[in-house]
C-alpha cells in the first residue's frame, strides 16, 4: 500500500516539476514582454505630449551608430512621427494621430496583461493544487496509524 | 629469474562509464567556450562594419536618415556635423572624436578582441586534448584492455615496466614506490657490502705498494674480466670476518670513506681479489701517506676511468694500472 503511494506521490510531483513549472515560466516570460512593450508605449506617449506642449519643432539628438559611437543628428521637423504598428510596418502621423494611435494600442497591451495574468494565476493554482492532494496522501498514513 | 608481475585490468582504473562521463563535460565546456567564441566573433564583425560606416560618413556633410525616437517611433532627420563622433570609453566617459581617431579607438577595440578570441581558442584545444583522451580511455576499457606490470631485475636500475597505455598517475607511483622500497633495502645492503670492500681494497692497495708489480697486473686484469653482482656478494660474506680485523688499521683512511657511497661497481672485480691475495690477510696494516679524499663514482664499463692519481690502491682495470703509472 506504501509503496503504491509513494509511487502516486511521485508521479504527482514529477508532474508538477515537469509540465506545471515550466509553463509558469514560459507564461511569466511572455507577460514580461508585453509589460516591456506597454512600457516603451507610454514613453513614447509622454514624449510627444512634451512635445505638443513645449511646441517644439525642430530636435538635436545624438544617433548611436553601433557600439556606442554617437553623432549629432538635427530633425528640422518634428510634425511627422513615423510609428511602428507591428509587422514591420511604420505609418506617418502627425502628433495628434500618433496619440490616438499610441491610446489604442495600449489598450490592447493592457488586454493581452489581463489574458496572461490569468493564465500565470490559473497555472498557480494547479501547482497549488497537485501539492495539496500530495499532502493529503502522505498525512493520511501518518495520522490514521 | 624472479619476475613478479600485475595483471589489472584498465577497467577497474577507469570504468568505462566515469570515463564517458567525464568526456560529456568536457564536451559540454567545449560548447559554452565555443559560444562564447562565437560571441566574440560576432562583435568583431560588428567592429569591421562600424569602423567602415565611420570611415564613409565624412564623405558627406549631411546624411538624409531617420532618427529614431524611443523604441517605436522614426522622425525624419539629417545627420549633421559628420566628423564629429562621440564614443563612449566606459564607465560613463565619452569622448569626442573625429573620423580617424574613431577608426584608431575602433581598429585597437578589434586587436583585444582578437587576443580574447585567441585565447579562447586556446582553451578550446586543451578541452578538446582531454575530451579525446576521455574518449580513448573509455574506449579502451570497454574494450577490456589490461595493463600488465612486471618488475625489470637488473643490478642498475631498480624501475619497472608498464606495458599498457594509459596509467593512472597515482596508482603508478604507488606501485613503483612499493617496489623500489623493496628495491632500496636490497641496495642499501649492496652498498654496505660494498664499502666493506673499500675498506678492505684499500689495505690491500697499501699492502700492495709494498708488494710486487705483477701481482698486481694480475689483479687488475682479472678484475677487467668479473662483473657479476652475485660472485662478488658471495666473496663479500667469505671475506667479512676479514674486513672485521682490518676495520681499525683502516680506519685511518676512514675520512675517505664517507665517499665511497656512490655506486661502485669495480668494488665487485675487488672482491675476486681475495682469493688471490689470501696470503696478504694476515699482514699487519702497513702506514700510508696517502689518503684517498675525492669521491668515486664509477661505471661497470669504465672501472677505474675516474680514479684520482691520489689513491693509492689499484683499481684500474684497465690494462695499465694507475698504480704501476704512480709508482713510476
Amino acid at each position: 500500500m506504501d509503496s503504491a503511494q509513494q509511487e502516486k506521490v511521485r508521479k504527482f510531483e514529477e508532474f508538477v516539476d515537469r509540465r506545471l513549472k515550466p509553463d509558469l515560466v514560459h507564461a511569466i516570460g511572455e507577460r514580461d514582454k508585453v509589460f516591456e512593450q506597454q512600457k516603451i508605449f507610454s514613453d513614447l506617449r509622454r514624449n510627444i505630449e512634451n512635445l505638443e506642449k513645449n511646441s517644439v519643432t525642430s530636435l538635436r539628438t545624438r544617433v548611436n551608430l553601433g557600439s556606442e559611437v554617437y553623432m549629432q543628428a538635427d530633425v528640422p521637423d518634428t510634425r511627422h512621427i513615423f510609428v511602428d504598428v507591428g509587422l514591420g510596418f511604420h505609418v506617418e502621423f502627425t502628433w495628434s494621430e500618433a496619440l490616438n494611435f499610441i491610446a489604442a494600442r495600449e489598450e490592447k497591451l493592457a488586454r493581452q496583461i489581463e489574458e496572461y495574468t490569468r493564465l500565470i494565476a490559473s497555472i498557480k493554482a494547479q501547482i497549488k493544487m497537485v501539492c495539496e492532494g500530495i499532502r493529503e496522501l502522505l498525512q493520511l498514513p501518518v495520522t490514521e496509524v | 629469474m624472479e619476475k613478479k608481475g600485475t595483471v589489472t585490468q584498465l577497467s577497474s582504473i577507469f570504468p568505462a562509464e566515469e570515463a564517458q562521463k567525464a568526456s560529456k563535460r568536457v564536451e559540454e565546456a567545449i560548447t559554452e567556450r565555443q559560444q562564447q567564441l562565437n560571441q566574440i566573433k560576432g562583435f568583431i564583425d560588428d567592429n569591421i562594419s562600424l569602423i567602415n560606416l565611420v570611415q564613409k560618413l565624412p564623405d558627406e556633410t549631411h546624411h538624409n536618415i531617420m532618427v529614431p525616437f524611443g523604441k517605436a517611433a522614426f522622425f525624419p532627420g539629417r545627420l549633421i556635423h559628420t566628423n564629429e563622433f562621440m564614443v563612449l570609453l566606459g564607465e560613463g566617459y565619452y569622448a569626442e572624436r573625429t573620423s580617424k581617431q574613431t577608426t584608431e579607438i575602433l581598429k585597437r577595440r578589434g586587436k583585444a578582441l582578437e587576443t580574447q578570441v585567441e585565447s579562447l581558442k586556446a582553451i578550446m584545444q586543451d578541452l578538446k586534448a582531454e575530451a579525446s583522451f576521455f574518449d580513448a580511455t573509455a574506449y579502451e576499457s570497454a574494450e577490456g584492455l589490461v595493463e600488465i606490470r612486471e618488475d625489470y631485475v637488473d643490478e642498475d636500475s631498480s624501475g619497472t615496466l608498464p606495458t599498457a597505455g594509459y596509467e593512472n598517475p597515482d596508482s603508478t607511483s604507488l606501485e613503483v614506490d612499493n617496489r623500489k622500497g623493496a628495491d632500496e633495502d636490497e641496495e642499501y645492503e649492496r652498498l654496505k657490502l660494498r664499502m666493506d670492500e673499500l675498506e678492505r681494497e684499500e689495505e690491500e692497495a697499501e699492502r700492495a705498494n709494498e708488494s710486487e708489480s705483477s701481482d698486481e697486473d694480475e689483479q687488475t686484469q682479472n678484475e677487467a674480466n668479473s662483473t657479476i653482482s652475485q660472485n662478488s656478494m658471495n666473496q663479500e660474506v667469505r671475506s667479512s670476518p676479514v674486513e672485521a680485523s682490518d676495520v681499525p688499521g683502516v680506519s685511518k683512511d676512514g675520512s675517505s670513506h664517507g665517499d665511497h657511497i656512490a655506486l661502485n661497481n669495480s668494488t665487485m672485480d675487488k672482491a675476486l681479489e681475495l682469493p688471490q691475495d689470501a696470503k696478504k690477510v694476515q699482514t699487519p696494516l702497513s702506514s700510508s701517506n696517502t689518503a684517498f679524499t675525492g669521491s668515486i663514482v664509477e661505471h661497470a664499463h669504465n672501472i677505474g676511468m675516474q680514479l684520482p692519481e691520489q689513491r693509492s690502491g689499484a683499481r684500474s682495470s684497465k690494462p695499465v694500472s694507475r698504480f704501476k703509472m704512480q709508482r713510476k
